[in-house]
């Protein structure tokens, strides 16, 4: 479902979030450090910060239904991912490198348009992680504009 | 609710995107990013909705939404639990956000697709900290108040009027408000734009900290903050331009591949890349007498809570303006001529300039660069041609307002800001060609070189 196209993009370092619901239809939400895409693009790994909200995992472990959203600060080229849980797992210490990368990536791109003084993240919470594996099964364009929301995959 | 709405007013500037999170009927979450948070007041904000897109859809099935918000001074997060209202096509809510959009439009030649369709207001059911985006503690006080930066002060307005107060003429004052504007305020890039000839223009008659000097440029109604502040007569602050203008690019090249044409881009006088700007009408009783454009190349410069001292300094500039254009407009010139001012004769005139006059476009060309156009171009045809034919160098302000040639408005002429617009778009131009006011009412057109006068 994600090509090696999209891969290359959405592994690139891009601001990342995770919307899930509970049981009332109620939304949650949390900012992911990074992603990693797996199995031939069918699924992908977000990398929660495990200081955040506890009602996110909640939601997946009770559904299971997530909505990543990813994107480039620079151009605001935005895709979001829909996906359902495989599987839930504290981040391994190997990973580190790889997602803090992907987060040090990002704020690269906010430095581009003078926003990293104001992100510096100096007090953020990005690791330790929790590593929630998704079965992607939609991928929609979310970049502003009038065809915002088109199905890409 | 567990903490404060008012104290997140800083979030709402658009300088760090916010995050919108709704749910559909069938339980399907999405995550989004969002243009535009707006507070409202105490239980309320509103969201921009620009764009059919899924999260409204949602709201649609499903009132209830998750905003997260990041506060720029401390970098804390805050996540909003709210319930959706209403939406607002019309009334000052909408006003307030159509009018930043349509600013941030204009650059990209946006007007009209990259558009507000509706103000959506939220209840605020809860504001949490976010866990994973703790903020940084020092930019607050004992007492939990953000600690601003000195910017739109009291202290810094009263001192600004009492430079006003000095000044005993147009040029004095305007000068005395940008020097004041930089020297209180700390602003280095600002100007002032006047009412233009034309219905619904205005012409920068004063700028300062940009190495263009910009003076004679126009800007129409309706383009960029400033036009957009003269159009609605409100002042427009936006603090997070850039972020502004990628997500409007963004929307642009989208509209682009489904074959939209966008309009040209406006080019605007003012800094390549601001990243703060502030739009001040100056209105008297009404009346647009022009708008005072503030720049930062720094972000978040203009604060929530500077709003309303931005408003006081519009009113007093307006009506400082408006009342030293009616003085000089009402001067009589001084009775006895003041001892004429050695005008430069042969011994200095040493090159040759080539002054044009298009007629039918109301231009004056110097050595084939656009100098001036309509009344100043005008004014300056008639004090060249009568020079040259006269040896004349000293006029009078009465003389031109009764000289018919020039077709000044009968009412409401602006003769004195026109002249002013004149002499320091000379200024920027040339050293030989000068306006020197040597007394009240009074001038005299100093010119060091050669000069060819040629009518097209």
């Amino acid at each position: 479902m994600l090509d090696k196209t999209l891969t290359e993009f959405l592994e690139r370092g891009l601001a990342i979030h995770i919307g899930t619901r509970n049981e009332a239809l109620r939304p949650n939400g949390c900012r992911v450090t990074a992603v990693r895409v797996e199995d031939q693009g069918r699924s992908l790994i977000a990398y929660l910060p495990k200081a955040a909200t506890p009602a996110v995992l909640e939601d997946l472990r009770s559904n299971g239904l997530a909505a990543v959203s990813l994107a480039r600060p620079t151009d605001d080229r935005a895709v979001q991912v829909k996906g359902e849980l495989i599987s839930m797992r504290d981040a391994d210490p190997e990973e580190e490198t790889f997602v803090l990368g992907q987060w040090q990536a990002l704020l690269t791109e906010l430095d581009m348009i003078g926003l990293a003084p104001l992100t510096s993240t100096s007090t953020w919470l990005m690791w330790p992680c929790v590593a929630v594996k998704l079965r992607v099964t939609a991928v929609f364009s979310q970049t502003p504009g009038p065809e915002a929301g088109s199905v890409l995959s | 609710m567990s903490l404060g709405l008012e104290k997140l007013t800083p979030c709402f500037q658009g300088i760090l995107p916010a995050m919108l999170f709704t749910c559909a009927q069938d339980g399907t979450p999405n995550a989004a990013f969002l243009s535009h948070v707006d507070y409202i007041d105490a239980t309320h904000v509103a969201l921009s909705f620009q764009f059919f897109n899924k999260s409204r859809r949602n709201i649609a099935e499903n009132p209830h939404a998750l905003v997260r918000v990041i506060d720029p001074d401390t970098n804390q997060g805050y996540a909003m639990r709210l319930k959706f209202e209403r939406s607002e096509t019309s009334g000052p809510i909408f006003d307030r956000m159509f009018l930043r959009i349509e600013a941030i439009a204009s650059y990209v030649g946006l007007k009209g697709v990259f558009k507000l369709k509706a103000a959506d207001i939220y209840l605020v059911e809860s504001v949490e900290l976010v866990p994973e985006e703790p903020g940084r503690q020092e930019r607050w006080s004992p007492r939990g108040r953000r600690q601003l930066d000195p910017v739109f002060t009291m202290k810094a307005l009263q001192e600004l009027s009492g430079r006003m107060t000095g000044a005993g003429t147009l040029n004095e004052l305007l000068e005395s408000i940008l020097s004041g504007i930089k020297e209180f305020f700390g602003f280095s890039h600002s100007m002032i734009l006047l009412a233009g000839e034309k219905p619904n223009t205005l012409i920068i008659i004063a700028s300062r900290g940009y190495p263009q000097g910009g003076v004679g440029a126009e800007v129409q109604f309706g383009e960029g903050i400033i036009g957009v502040a003269a159009e609605a007569r409100q002042p427009i602050r936006i603090s997070g331009l850039v972020r502004g203008m990628l997500y409007a690019l963004a929307a642009k090249r989208r509209a682009e591949e489904r074959g939209w044409r966008p309009q040209e881009e406006v080019k605007l006088p003012g800094l390549e890349n601001p990243s703060s700007q502030l739009g001040v009408p100056l209105v008297v009783r009404g009346e647009l007498v022009g708008v005072l454009c503030i720049e930062s190349e720094t972000a978040y410069r203009f604060h929530e809570d500077d709003k309303n001292t931005i408003e006081l300094l519009g009113a007093s500039l307006a009506i400082a303006i408006q009342n030293m254009q009616l003085k000089e407009a009402g001067d009589e010139p001084s009775p006895a001529p003041a001892p004429a001012r050695p005008v430069a004769r042969s011994t200095t005139k040493r090159i040759k300039r080539q002054i044009a006059y298009y007629r039918s476009d109301e231009v004056v060309m110097l050595d084939g660069e656009y100098l001036v156009r309509s009344l100043p171009a005008r004014i300056l045809w008639k004090l060249l041609q009568t020079h040259k034919r006269e040896g004349r160098a000293e006029f009078t302000n009465r003389e031109l307002r009764l000289d018919k040639s020039l077709n000044l408005p009968d009412f409401k002429d602006n003769l004195e800001t026109r002249l002013l617009l004149l002499r320091r778009r000379l200024d920027e131009k040339t050293d030989d060609i000068r306006i020197v006011p040597i007394a009240r009412g009074r001038f005299v057109l100093e010119i060091s070189c050669e000069t060819e006068l040629v009518e097209k």
